[in-house]
């Protein structure tokens, strides 16, 4: 049993969002359901403003909120310290996106955002898939059970830590580092084409992994850490990083 | 209706539905269970049956999406191409890619591509004119352009025909145009595009040392980074390894400092250690002030540069001591004080330049504060290796390859040129074998008549003396009839309807025109089309390149089909293939010869047997299995003003260069040095063309200098239009997916924004969201407004990316409000000697709509 993990360094990450890319290629997302998504924004006074980007995958927390609400037992924690959902016992009531603090959870049958054609009526799904399209990742590693694949309708879906990939890894490895070709084929989708080289994968309960070491020596930070989720995912700020705050929102 | 949360409707409904489910798949799994306190199933869904077969394969490709060409991994199961990936052992990309990388998919199976051939049945032409398509064999595609070529041939106007290209890859698509002009008699068939892309950093390379290319970056041993006008983290080529590199210099053990000199704030200024928001078109202002600085405080690199001879005192100690020389603001100095090593004309460019453009100059020109500029300027000589690097953001404008030369003569002044850290150039070539065929001997009587020597339709050479490409004129000069009019345009890969200057004026050019367009997606040209020849996309391509300039070694890539063309497609090459064998003449026999791309790329990959790459690919079938050969390291380096070349036996650049040999193979300029006084702007035929267009001295032409932009349009604020990194070569804008993740203004999606400065804003009344007019002479656009801070008040910054009017479905979607391209509104100028669209230097105003 490992207790999966990632570490995003933000001095690295160049907000690109190949990592938001890659993953709704490897798992066939709809447009705009970003499992891993790149949240931009800007603040500050002309000429010292400040744009700033925050990656943010489901962080596969260790105390889920969204296991604890679910009223089916559909979103749980598997052995691997992964949150998912079992898309054959999901009934959508959509509780756990309420319970979510971090906003990773989707409903598919969400109204598009993007304009133009809804793709799962252009794509149209069969035998129960919500849709589609030509570039449907294989049957094979498709996985209801765990959330994996072209979901059915109706139900929510979320970041699986590329469990169709990680599942698959030897027992005991304590980092899927995606330079090594023997590795490489397990790691989540957003590590591996990551061009930067901020993202890590790794066993939190290994303390030799890189995760872990990376975590002590350049002081990992969580999300909302004082939520008591306790994260999964760390950040490693350096000097050009920062993980939100809290802030206050603008009130017309 | 009931909304009882504890008993929701729902569970009901996913009963029934799942009783269905569940008997269809046996009855299983229909146990009730209890789950705290609710009753439900354990199957509300069940998963589909997996489909037979499931072995994925992987083929060698790469990516079509910018010019950088990076390897890709391309993962096909059951027919069907559901991942790409960046290929590990490829040099490029290194197993990573830039967001457009994973986009391939969708470009493959867009729903609106064209199935096949196509013919026009309504003769009339215009944006909201349905050109009536009908499918056609390919057969019949191919005999109507070859019927229209042999008749224009036979009327011996074969110069009527232009074929016009914008990324081409290389010897089996771009590289057969040239043969074929030759052959069948045109001057236009292959007009590329370079004069909307990066002629002015390219020229100001040649002026400069000779060399008419990009440029290569050694950036991961580079210690400060200075950056002009190049979205280095959003457009710049090649944006994946940019960002390979960007993770390893902004950690390594002294860490890469980054300076960014742009006029808003991109993610790549937001990343770096310093954003200066310069003004638009002033960038050559900042790089003469930091020279001065350079010079003024000793700064420069002696070993590369040169240094002045020693003050020989007199022998009597009592006789006043002789000043050492130096640079001193204001003052000339005596060429002859000065020995120059790798360079030439510095003092004469002091004197004639240099001597007055201090910070304080600067600052006036260009809103930087003269404390700014000398800082950057201290920190560039001193912290080193450094880098200054430009693209268009400085050259897109009429003073633009002035603004190129004044950066890159401080690449000269710091000694980066060919340094480790530094910047340099291709050495070699790719051993590429050829076939045994040589157009030449297919010419015949009408192809080498003295008839043939029309001029171009782009005036280069003529209108413009110095530029390599015009095709932003083109459209103009066939209305004008100047040289003469066309008959038949084709376009590869190229849209100037919407990507050049006044793109718009295009329209009535192509309604002139008998259009044949080449892309498999609908686009403007296909709106203006006679006919169309789809090509297929690159995943189903066979098709082999050559890098651009990435670290100086050579490298080459192959593309491979994933999957059997979705529709009925043909590759370009392969087109203009048909085309030839059905010319009337020896130009068919020649074509018939050829047969097809596949024959001419296995006797190119042929020429690997006898220099077998890196990785050892040494044939066809080995370059297919790796998908790229390439043979390391660079073939030069210059180490404290030496130039070594490598040594096969003891793996160093320890060879020593002569100064001929330096001339023949790095700085290829008259003078054999890195020119501060251009000897190939001096030429008699060039200087007096700049003069005239410049009212520049012909005694002065060649030194960088600074001349003030001229702005068109018309308006009151700077329009500047960068590319975005979900730019995908134009098809983007079409993609749902991408759409969706587009960040224009760092935090939309969906919609483009225009960023406008807050304090601009309140004076316009604009708040964020708010539709806004963008008008110049022009055109206009419809756009919503983001009020930024990140832009300077006087400048609105719009990315080109939307506004297409002819995409498909997605890219036309009701929700879009910018309904045409950004480049309505910029006034078709070019940079006289680049012959560079300044597409920056246009003004416009805005108002709320």
């Amino acid at each position: 049993m490992a207790k999966w993990g990632m570490v995003i360094d933000l001095e690295k990450c160049t907000g690109c969002q190949a990592c938001t890319m890659a993953c709704g290629m490897e798992n066939s997302r709809l447009p705009g359901e970003h499992w891993q998504d790149v949240i931009f924004y800007n603040e500050g006074e002309y000429p010292s403003p400040q744009v700033k980007w925050f990656p943010r995958p489901c962080m596969q927390c260790e105390n889920p909120s969204c296991v604890a609400v679910c009223p089916v037992r559909a979103t749980y924690k598997n052995e691997d310290g992964v949150v998912l959902v079992d898309w054959e016992r999901c009934i959508g009531c959509k509780y756990c996106m309420v319970a979510c603090p971090y906003g990773v959870r989707f409903y598919t049958e969400e109204k598009p955002a993007y304009g133009g054609p809804d793709m799962k009526q252009v794509f149209k799904g069969e035998q129960g898939r919500s849709w589609n399209p030509p570039w449907r990742m294989p049957d094979s590693k498709e996985d209801w059970k765990h959330g994996v694949g072209v979901q059915p309708h109706d139900v929510v879906s979320k970041c699986t830590f590329c469990y169709h990939r990680v599942s698959k890894a030897p027992k005991g490895t304590a980092d899927l580092d995606p330079s090594n070709p023997a590795l490489r084929e397990f790691t989540p989708a957003c590590v591996v084409t990551c061009a930067p080289s901020a993202r890590f994968f790794g066993d939190l309960s290994n303390p030799n992994s890189e995760v872990s070491k990376m975590i002590g020596n350049k002081n990992g930070v969580r999300l909302l850490d004082h939520l008591g989720n306790k994260p999964q995912v760390y950040y490693l700020t350096g000097v050009g990083g920062a993980v939100p705050s809290n802030r206050a929102t603008n009130k017309a | 209706m009931d909304q009882s949360t504890l008993n929701p409707k729902i569970t009901r409904r996913r009963f029934l539905q799942a009783t269905g489910i569940a008997g269809a798949a046996g009855a299983a799994g229909l146990t009730l269970e209890q789950s705290g306190a609710l009753n439900t199933i354990s199957t509300v869904h069940a998963q589909p049956a997996a489909e037979k077969g499931g072995e994925t394969v992987i083929t060698k490709n790469f990516c079509h999406q910018c010019p950088a060409r990076c390897g890709i991994d391309v993962y096909t199961t059951n027919g069907r191409v559901h991942a790409i990936y960046g290929t590990l052992d490829n040099p490029l990309s290194n197993g990573k890619l830039c967001p457009k990388g994973h986009l391939g998919t969708y470009l493959l199976y867009d729903p609106d591509r064209f199935r096949g051939p196509m013919k026009r049945t309504n003769p009339k032409k215009g944006r909201n004119e349905d050109p009536k398509f009908v499918p056609i064999s390919w057969d019949e595609a191919l005999q109507t352009v070859a019927d229209r070529l042999n008749a224009l041939r036979d009327k011996g106007e074969s110069h009527r025909f232009a074929l016009l290209f914008g990324r081409g890859w290389g010897a089996v698509d771009a590289g057969l145009f040239g043969s074929f002009g030759k052959l069948y008699g045109s001057p236009n068939i292959g007009l590329g595009h370079s004069s909307t892309c990066a002629d002015g950093s390219k020229k100001a390379k040649l002026y400069t040392e000779g060399t008419y290319d990009y440029s290569a970056y050694d950036y991961a041993n580079c210690n400060n980074l200075l950056i002009f006008g190049a979205g280095f983290l959003e457009a710049y080529r090649p944006y994946n390894y940019n960002m390979q590199v960007w993770g390893h210099m902004r950690t390594k053990a002294a860490k890469t400092k980054v300076t960014v000199v742009d006029v808003h704030m991109s993610t790549t200024g937001a990343a770096a250690d310093r954003l200066i928001m310069i003004k638009p078109g002033t960038d050559g202002a900042m790089a003469l002030a930091m020279a001065h600085v350079i010079l003024t405080e000793g700064l420069w690199d002696r070993k590369f540069v040169g240094d002045f001879k020693p003050v020989v005192q007199p022998k009597d100690p009592d006789a006043p001591r002789i000043p050492l020389h130096r640079f001193e603001a204001g003052k000339e100095l005596d060429p002859a004080v000065f020995e120059a090593k790798w360079t030439h004309g510095l003092i004469e460019w002091w004197n004639a330049e240099l001597k007055d453009r201090t910070p304080e100059w600067a600052e006036k020109i260009t809103t930087v504060s003269a404390k700014e500029i000398a800082a950057v300027a201290r920190e560039l000589a001193t912290v080193k290796p450094s880098i200054a690097l430009f693209e268009r953001g400085p050259t897109a404008h009429t003073n633009g390859v002035y603004n190129g030369m004044a950066i890159h003569s401080l690449n000269a002044l710091v000694g980066s040129l060919w340094a480790e850290g530094g910047i340099f150039h291709q050495t070699a070539k790719t051993p590429w074998g050829k076939l045994d065929i040589k157009s030449d001997d297919f010419m015949d009587d009408y192809a080498k008549s003295d008839d043939r020597k029309k001029p171009k339709i782009d005036g280069v050479g003529k209108t413009y003396k110095m530029a390599s490409a015009q095709i932003q004129r083109i459209g103009e000069y066939h209305m004008k009839g100047d040289p003469y009019k066309l008959d038949t345009i084709m376009f590869y890969l190229t849209a100037p309807i919407f990507s050049s200057p006044e793109c718009n004026k295009w329209e009535q050019a192509l309604q002139d025109l008998y259009v044949i367009e080449t892309s498999p997606y609908p686009g403007e040209n296909a709106m203006f089309a006679d006919l169309i020849l789809p090509d297929h996309t690159y995943l189903e391509r066979l098709q082999v390149a050559d890098t651009y300039s990435f670290q100086g070694w050579p490298m080459s890539m192959i593309r491979t089909p994933a999957v059997k063309p979705v529709y009925d497609t043909k590759v370009i090459g392969d087109v203009v293939i048909e085309i030839g064998k059905r010319i009337k003449g020896p130009m068919g026999d020649y074509y018939k010869q050829v047969g097809n791309t596949e024959n001419i790329i296995r006797a190119m990959a042929a020429g690997f047997a006898e220099k077998p790459g890196d990785n050892g690919v040494n044939d066809f079938e080995s370059f297919k299995a790796k998908g790229v050969w390439y043979k390391k390291p660079v073939a030069y380096r210059q180490v404290r003003g030496e130039f070594l070349e490598w040594d096969k036996e003891t793996k160093s650049h320890s060879l020593p260069m002569d100064a001929a040999k330096v001339k023949e193979k790095i700085l290829k300029t008259p003078t054999g040095k890195f020119e501060f006084k251009s000897g190939y702007m001096e030429q008699e035929k060039y200087a007096h063309y700049i003069h005239e267009k410049h009212g520049i001295a012909e005694d002065r032409v060649g030194f960088p200098q600074w001349i003030e932009p001229k702005y068109s349009g018309s308006g009151d604020l700077h329009f500047i239009t960068a590319k975005l990194p979900m730019a995908a070569e134009g098809r983007s804008s079409n993609l749902a997916h991408a759409i969706a993740t587009a960040q224009p203004t760092q935090g939309g999606k969906r919609d483009v924004f225009m960023e406008i400065n807050p304090e601009t804003a309140a004076k316009l009344g604009i708040k964020s969201g708010d539709k806004v007019r963008v008008k110049s002479k022009t055109g206009s656009v419809i756009v919503p407004a983001r009020v930024f801070a990140g832009v300077r008040p006087d400048t609105v910054f719009l990315p080109f990316y939307a506004g297409h009017w002819a995409q498909g479905r997605w890219a036309k979607a009701d929700e879009r409000i910018q309904r045409n391209s950004v480049n309505e509104l910029i006034e078709n100028v070019s940079d006289p000697i680049s012959g560079l669209a300044c597409y920056y230097s246009g003004k416009v105003s805005v108002e709320k709509l």
